[in-house]
């Protein structure tokens, strides 16, 4: 028998075998229809389809998502399940024979993250070579209960080591013993010089319009700099190539939306989204006038265009911009907005080399208002920052990569400027520019050296310019001071050196693999900060002065060393880590007493300098995939001062000092339609000076207080927030929506905000000198406190 | 805008207050609190001393009487003894004709307990008010309805412009910690010329005092400490707190010493409110 007869022999049997069903399919109608993703209504290939009581009759889509399935006995239930996607159940009469079936299915929130977190290894954090640096992805971001139910990138980052609070509600972010402008906040490689909104209480991070954030708290690659204690890189996600698709929600506060897709073809793209609170719109309903004729609202607008010029060329273009505006009666108005936009263009020169050109500006603007018919004013002041990277990345082999690049920036301090309205008795206020100009090389390497050894090297080199136009001050003696005499003021012209710092930032990083999932690493990192605000508070304010490094002010720098175990455990489903670190600051800044920065042309007169260390411990269990995900961290740390002329020259813990921290982030999904999130937070109450005595003066009584800085503590922080979620997945094919039920502060703890050690009238601390005659006064103690048990609720939606 | 921004937030963030009981340190040691005024007008010319006390301490104010007080000409033989005054509570000149003349500088010398505290102050000339005139304004942002008055006068100096300006109303120092009208020449001095506008809303009938002293440098700068120390609500949004740095220096024995001593021209106006 030769090979065709034996092929036509068993098409014969083939033939003979599917008779009946063949006779059978003319008889009945087959079931048609189509598998799509609900988000793009792209159609999904492969996905499974079967009856629920028959579960051998299953047929698989095909490339355009289609099927066609044999009818079972009906009324049955049709079952649609695809890996990453939410099962899809619908269930079928005989009237439903005749009729094309379509579904959409879900994607997975819970496979969402796991996308994310799987573009890196699930071991990666065992095996590469950075040590203090966090990733968290946006949907674990959006999971975790949230102040007013506002969702917040930078308040999410406060739930890991190493990362402290400035207090109640507030988006400071306070790393490994950093104050908050020691921070950089860039998104899409622009810098964000003030990264919040309300004074603090928000971030200016609309979570639907981004795409990733990583914090860098330890070793941070050469390619970075400019900041001491951390970088916290924001990316905006670009929008979708093959279908419009869009997401918001409607909050207690403020609602936003986002929409993106293809902009001409299926090789660009764009996204814009937007964020609005409405304060002033309830404001308007008080029935107190000098309430509702006030504003009080910011808005957040930002978009990403992204071309596919060729194959191996992209060209991605962002822009941000946000305002916050509070205006009292017409009368007053403060208002303050970033700017900023950055212009990639990403290029792969070969199979292993890699190009990026990044070119940023990024602007920052307040403006106070007072309308005042005899002291009317209008002050204002900008900042900016522009500069363009360019970076080259190379796998020389599988062993060895190295990077390459440069980075120059270019600052622009305006000056102060005060301007009196017609007819006001005030006189004019124009402090003089400060610019300057730092350009950085940097170079890196990272080698493994055997399956177990790998090591990283890395060197940037700035070189700072503070230069004109501007004015630089002589002091008798050389030491500026408040009552040291101007011997003389030099005048520099435009781009004129007026003084030149430069500084070598050596990166160093080592990992030890013990086991697959056991290593140890240790880094060594310097950074050197020609920028910084000088002031004296906790938390920032829109009107804080930013002051660039020159004559009298050098450069902050920081070293840091750092060891870290990791290991993960069952497969990767558990990571746990320790890491410690020790890190040295020279030349950080403090301010005098009764310091006045903001008008003064000679702010050095107000700075004093000095020097601070910080250590701890970092413990973090975290489980990244099944139904129930989150951490568990404890971070033990201590961070001292030591400044000339403040408390009595001896160190001191600053504010944000606050040995023990542990903090507990939970999701669980208890169905495709129930999840919960609930954080736990507890930390050693902040460093305060508490008075210890009285005394009076001017008619005043004064409170005491200790020469020596910071040696008291508010009681302990803690803080539950809880958030329900609850979807459903068959309402609508095009809309999705979801229900967030949150609670902040669950058990109403009163974490005190403030304390304010003042007289007490009449036994009554609401009394104030003015409300009437005084019977008695004594001192007391009003404690100012919070947001407790604040439940929100917020409906999101995709489409 | 730190003074903004805690009734804001108030408002905001349904911040709440209540009074609590928190566990203190205690003072070590005795402390003594000295203030000391010297002007042109014997009328104010006192010292007092007394001595700081724990903050729940609701025993009486502790006054030191048996400390010996003395303003000097420093590079003189000039002696202006104090003696005690036990119906003020405080030491004034044995010659009540004895006043700080300008262009003078004085120190105070004060020995108490084994210990000698001294302070100096150069007595500057005083600028001049012309006039005060009043007239009615419609309620506006942060000012009541009423009967405002404006100073009228003239500052003609190019350096050492540091004022304060004490508003009696009705024989009542206006003494909360709204009340202290402190200026510099930071937003220029013209506005004086054209008028300088008291923030309070008086009514018909109101006898008002003003009294408007030129000091040195670190007094001026004490009493600006003073205020924002009285606005320091220990919250994030505020420095943290110290006391005003006195200008009196413990130059015998230890320990700390508080309180200020003013040298300063004092200028006094009054008017009275009619409809």
């Amino acid at each position: 028998m030769n090979l065709s007869k034996v092929n036509f022999c068993l098409l014969i049997v083939l033939a003979l075998s599917l008779f009946p069903f063949i006779l059978s399919a003319q008889e009945s109608t087959k079931i048609s229809g189509q598998v799509l993703d609900v988000k793009d209504s792209s159609p999904l290939t492969g996905a499974n389809i079967f009856w629920e009581n028959d579960l051998k009759s299953g047929v698989v889509s095909d490339l355009d998502g289609n099927f066609e399935i044999q009818p079972t006995k009906l009324p049955a239930r049709l079952i649609v399940s695809f890996i990453g996607y939410e099962k899809s159940i619908r269930v079928l009469t005989e009237k439903d024979l005749s009729k094309f079936q379509r579904f959409f299915l879900n994607p997975e929130e819970l496979s969402l993250e796991e996308v994310i977190i799987q573009e890196r290894r699930p071991d990666e954090n065992v095996r590469n070579l950075e040590t203090g640096k966090a990733r968290v992805p946006i949907e674990t971001i959006k999971n975790i209960p949230a102040l007013f139910g506002e969702v917040d990138l930078l308040r999410s980052l406060q739930l890991l080591p190493g990362v402290q609070t400035a207090g109640e509600g507030t988006t400071g972010l306070f790393v490994r013993g950093g104050s908050a402008d020691q921070n950089l906040v860039q998104l899409d490689g622009a810098p964000v010089y003030n990264p919040s909104h309300f004074f603090g209480f928000f971030s200016v991070f609309n979570p639907d319009a981004l795409d990733q954030v990583e914090l860098y708290k330890g070793n941070m690659p050469a390619s970075y700099g400019g900041r001491l204690s951390s970088l916290i890189d924001v990316s905006l996600r670009e929008g979708n190539y093959d279908q419009i698709h869009g997401e918001g929600g409607i909050g207690t506060i403020s609602s936003r939306f986002t929409i993106d897709g293809p902009l001409f073809s299926e090789k660009s793209s764009f996204v814009f989204s937007a964020r609005r609170t409405y304060a002033d719109v309830f404001l308007k309903l008080a029935n107190d006038p000098d309430l509702r004729d006030n504003r009080l609202n910011f808005y957040d607008l930002s978009g990403k265009l992204a071309f596919k010029i060729s194959d191996k060329d992209k060209i991605t273009f962002s822009t941000y911009q946000g305002r916050d505006f509070l205006g009292i009666n017409r009368e007053f108005g403060l208002g303050w907005s970033n700017w900023v936009s950055s212009l990639k263009w990403s290029r792969n020169i070969s199979d292993d080399l890699f190009f990026d050109l990044d070119a940023y500006h990024s602007f920052y603007n307040y403006k106070i208002e007072i309308n005042d018919p005899d002291n009317g004013f209008i002050w204002n002041n900008n900042l900016s920052e522009s500069g363009i990277k360019g970076n080259w990345s190379l796998n020389n082999n599988s062993k060895t990569q190295t990077y390459w690049g440069f980075h120059s920036q270019f600052y622009n301090f305006s000056p102060i400027n005060l301007e009196p309205l017609p007819n006001s008795n005030l006189d004019p206020i124009n402090t003089n520019p400060k610019n300057g100009v730092l350009n950085n090389l940097f170079a890196g390497l990272s080698h493994q050296f055997s399956s177990k050894l790998s090591a990283e090297a890395g060197l940037r080199w700035g070189f700072f310019n503070q230069l004109g136009r501007g004015v630089d001050y002589r002091y008798a003696g050389g030491i500026p001071g408040p009552d040291v005499e101007v011997i003389d003021s030099v005048q520099f012209n435009s781009f004129e050196n007026i003084k030149f710092y430069q500084g070598l930032e050596p990166r160093l990083a080592f990992r030890y693999l013990i086991n697959e999932e056991f290593s140890l690493k240790a880094a060594y990192n310097r950074n050197f900060q020609y920028v910084q605000i000088a002031s004296n508070s906790s938390a920032g304010l829109p009107i804080d002065r930013w002051i660039l490094a020159g004559t009298y002010v050098p450069p902050i720098r920081s070293d840091q060393i750092s060891i870290g175990m990791f290991k993960n455990f069952q497969n990767n489903k558990w990571e746990f880590s320790v890491e410690s670190y020790y890190k040295d600051l020279r030349n950080i800044i403090d301010l005098r007493n009764g310091a006045q920065v903001l008008f003064t042309d000679q702010v050095e007169t107000e700075i004093i300098t000095g020097k601070g260390w910080a250590y701890g411990v970092e413990f973090l269990l975290r489980k990244n995939t099944g139904k129930t995900t989150g951490w568990l961290a404890y971070t033990w740390s201590r961070t001292w001062r030591l400044i000339e002329g403040i408390s009595e020259n001896r160190k001191y813990n600053p504010r944000f000092d606050r040995p023990h921290d542990v903090t507990l982030v939970l999701n669980h999904e208890f169905s495709p339609s129930w999840s919960a999130g609930l954080t736990f937070v507890y930390t050693t109450g902040q460093a305060v000076t508490f008075p210890i005595g009285t005394y009076p003066v001017d008619n005043q009584q004064l409170p005491l207080f200790s020469k020596f800085r910071n040696q008291d503590r508010f009681p302990d922080y803690h803080r539950m927030d809880a958030s329900v979620t609850w979807k459903n997945p068959n309402k609508g094919r095009k809309l999705r929506g979801s229900w967030n039920f949150s609670v902040y502060n669950l058990y109403g703890r009163k974490n005190p905000f403030a304390y304010e050690f003042r007289q007490i009238y009449n036994d009554d601390f609401r009394f104030s000198a003015g409300d009437g005659p005084i019977e008695s006064s004594r001192q007391g103690i009003v404690m100012t406190y919070l947001f407790t048990f604040l439940p929100s609720i917020t409906y999101n939606f995709q489409f | 805008m730190r003074r903004l921004l805690i009734p804001l937030l108030n408002v905001l963030f349904f911040s709440c207050q209540e009074e609590v009981d928190l566990p203190l340190a205690t003072i070590e040691g005795e402390i003594p609190v000295i203030e000391g005024t010297w002007t042109d007008k014997d009328f104010y010319n006192e010292v007092t001393i007394s001595l700081a006390k724990n903050y729940f301490d609701e025993s009486t104010r502790i006054v030191i009487s048996d400390a010996e007080v003395v303003i000097s000409i420093p590079g003189t033989e000039v002696l202006i003894p104090f003696v005690y005054n036990s119906s003020t509570r405080s030491y004034r000149p044995k010659d009540r004709r004895k006043v700080a003349k300008v262009g003078e500088r004085y120190n105070l010398s004060v020995k108490w307990g084994g210990n000698i505290y001294q302070a100096s102050g150069l007595m500057l000339e005083a600028p001049k008010i012309d006039s005060l005139t009043y007239e009615f304004k419609e309620k506006r942002l942060f000012s009541d309805e009423g009967y405002y008055i404006k100073a009228y006068g003239k500052i003609p100096f190019t350096r050492d412009n540091y004022y304060r300006i004490r508003v009696i109303e009705n024989d009542t120092l206006k003494n909360n910690r709204e009340d202290y009208l402190l200026f510099d020449d930071t937003f220029g001095l013209s506005f004086f010329e054209r008028g300088l506008e008291l923030n309070y809303a008086f009514q018909p009938g109101d006898r008002v005092r003003l009294e408007l002293f030129r000091m040195n440098r670190d007094v001026y700068n004490y009493f600006t400490q003073l205020v924002g120390l009285l606005f320091n609500d220990g919250g994030l949004f505020s420095p943290p707190p110290q006391n005003p740095e006195t200008n009196i220096r413990v130059i015998q024995g230890e320990g700390e010493v508080l309180g200020c001593f003013l040298v300063s021209p004092l200028l006094s106006e009054s008017i009275f409110i009619r409809e």
